[in-house]
């Protein structure tokens, strides 16, 4: 009796011993899979490749391009007066026409009762929808006839805000020069479609024109640098 | 004696059942590893070698760039010697961007991962216009996002829901943790404006801050500019 209690206690405690292991390697197979999953992370570093080779061969056509016009280049005066104007209309001194969308915002006229903040135009709707627009291939912006340029701050301060050192009040303009449905799909996020929300509970104004006729936008004042250098070569 | 026999009958039994099942789930279970396991490292396989590819091709376009620069860089040492013209050509270059700078200023060093470092949500595209935004307004005549010169036409945006491009490059950031902001201006000015606009609301939400002024080089805008609709007046 003693030794088949024995036996029967050995043979159970078996039993237990072997479904232990196999749990415990169920338990880390199941794991071990998780593990390789982490592994995938390195889809992203190959997209930015991708993205960034994209990049280099657009930047490397342009080069093309500019190199075989300097080669094209009838004199050094010739040459030196292209350049100069070619650098006037990057950094923005030039006004520009062309096709393009006008975007009109403008605070609400309705009493405001409450959240109060909703019911006027705010710098950062102007910033964001410059920033899709620059994304939708805008070649020239301005907002008020204020060009925008690699200086021009978008800043609220109180009851107007700051564009290039002006005060604007609403209605805000902002006009930019490009393809007109690229800059129109350009628009198509969350952002625009908030601003719609606000137009109907609210009252403020969010209205996109599409006109036939070029537009005009005005060009910069020139920058005045005090501190910044230009790298000596070498 | 009996009902002893019984018992260990039954509980052999179940566990011989238990046993069963997991030998059968193990083997299964295996198989779909093994499966997965193949699957996995032909595709990690086919991600490295493709990234091998891309990055030789990387490199050749690199090259290449550099050349056309040089190229580039010749033409117009040799054709234009006037240094009046030098210096206006200069200047526009320094506003559109297209040209190295260097001078006093900032170097704004934001981390929002790595190491005691614990922050619910990453810094976003809203952030770093918004410090952008506070660095123009604060004066600053040249400013860069690791590496990538702020222009007028620079747009920051998601790619996915990791990616940043600015100037439509993805930015990784410094060293896998770290984003860097470079800018020329007026010192005092910088310091004080983010300081106060800035920095505070980033260290609150726990990111890692650090400002420093010091010379600063801030690199040319590489994208170039292409002209389509609009036209000069």
């Amino acid at each position: 009796m003693q030794k088949k209690r024995n036996i029967a206690i050995g043979l159970i405690t078996c039993c237990l011993m072997a479904i232990g292991f196999f749990s415990v390697v169920l338990i880390k197979a199941h794991y071990q899979n998780k593990a390789e999953d982490a592994q995938e992370a390195s889809l992203p570093n190959l997209i930015q490749l991708q993205l960034e080779n994209d990049k280099l061969t657009k930047e490397n056509e342009h080069l093309w391009e500019e190199l075989t016009r300097l080669q094209a280049a009838d004199s050094v005066a010739a040459l030196a007066s292209q350049q100069l104007e070619e650098a006037n209309i990057n950094a923005c001194l030039v006004g520009m026409k062309g096709p393009g969308i006008r975007i009109i915002l403008d605070d609400s006229k309705e009493e405001r009762i409450a959240e109060t903040g909703n019911y006027v135009i705010h710098e950062e709707y102007l910033r964001t929808l410059v920033n899709a627009l620059w994304n939708g291939g805008a070649e020239a912006i301005a907002i008020n006839n204020q060009r925008l340029t690699a200086h021009t701050e978008i800043f609220c301060s109180g009851s107007f805000i700051q564009i290039n050192g002006t005060r604007q009040m609403p209605p805000y303009r902002i006009v930019a020069i490009g393809n007109q449905d690229n800059l129109k799909s350009a628009l198509q996020f969350y952002y625009w479609d908030i601003l719609g929300e606000y137009q109907q509970l609210y009252g403020i104004t969010r209205k996109l024109e599409t006109p036939e006729e070029p537009l005009v936008v005005p060009p910069a004042k020139a920058f005045t640098f005090k501190y910044a250098e230009p790298l000596k070569e070498g | 004696m009996r009902p002893l026999n019984k018992h260990v009958v039954t509980v052999a039994t179940i566990a011989a059942i238990i046993i069963g099942f997991l030998i059968a789930v193990q083997i299964q279970a295996k198989e779909e590893a093994d499966t997965a396991a193949q699957i996995q490292s032909k595709r990690l396989a086919q991600i490295k070698s493709v990234t091998e590819s891309l990055k030789e091709r990387n490199k050749q376009l690199q090259d290449i760039q550099d050349q056309l620069n040089e190229q580039i860089k010749n033409y117009t040492d040799e054709s234009i010697n006037n240094p009046f013209l030098i210096n206006k050509l200069n200047e526009l270059k320094m506003s559109d961007g297209t040209i190295d700078v260097q001078g006093p200023g900032i170097r704004l060093k934001i981390q929002d991962s790595g190491q005691n470092i614990d922050v619910l949500f990453p810094l976003n595209t809203d952030d770093l216009r918004r410090i952008v935004n506070t660095l123009r307004y604060a004066g600053a005549e040249a400013i860069s996002i690791n590496g990538q010169r702020i222009v007028a036409s620079t747009s920051i945006v998601m790619s996915g829901n990791s990616t940043i491009l600015v100037n439509s490059v993805p930015i990784s950031k410094i060293g896998g943790t770290a984003y860097e902001i470079l800018a020329i201006g007026d010192q005092t000015v910088l310091v004080d404006y983010l300081t106060n606009l800035e920095i505070l609301s980033l260290k609150q939400v726990g990111m890692k801050v650090d400002l420093t002024r010091e010379i600063v080089t801030i690199p040319a805008y590489k994208g170039g500019y292409s002209f389509e609709y609009a036209e000069a007046i």
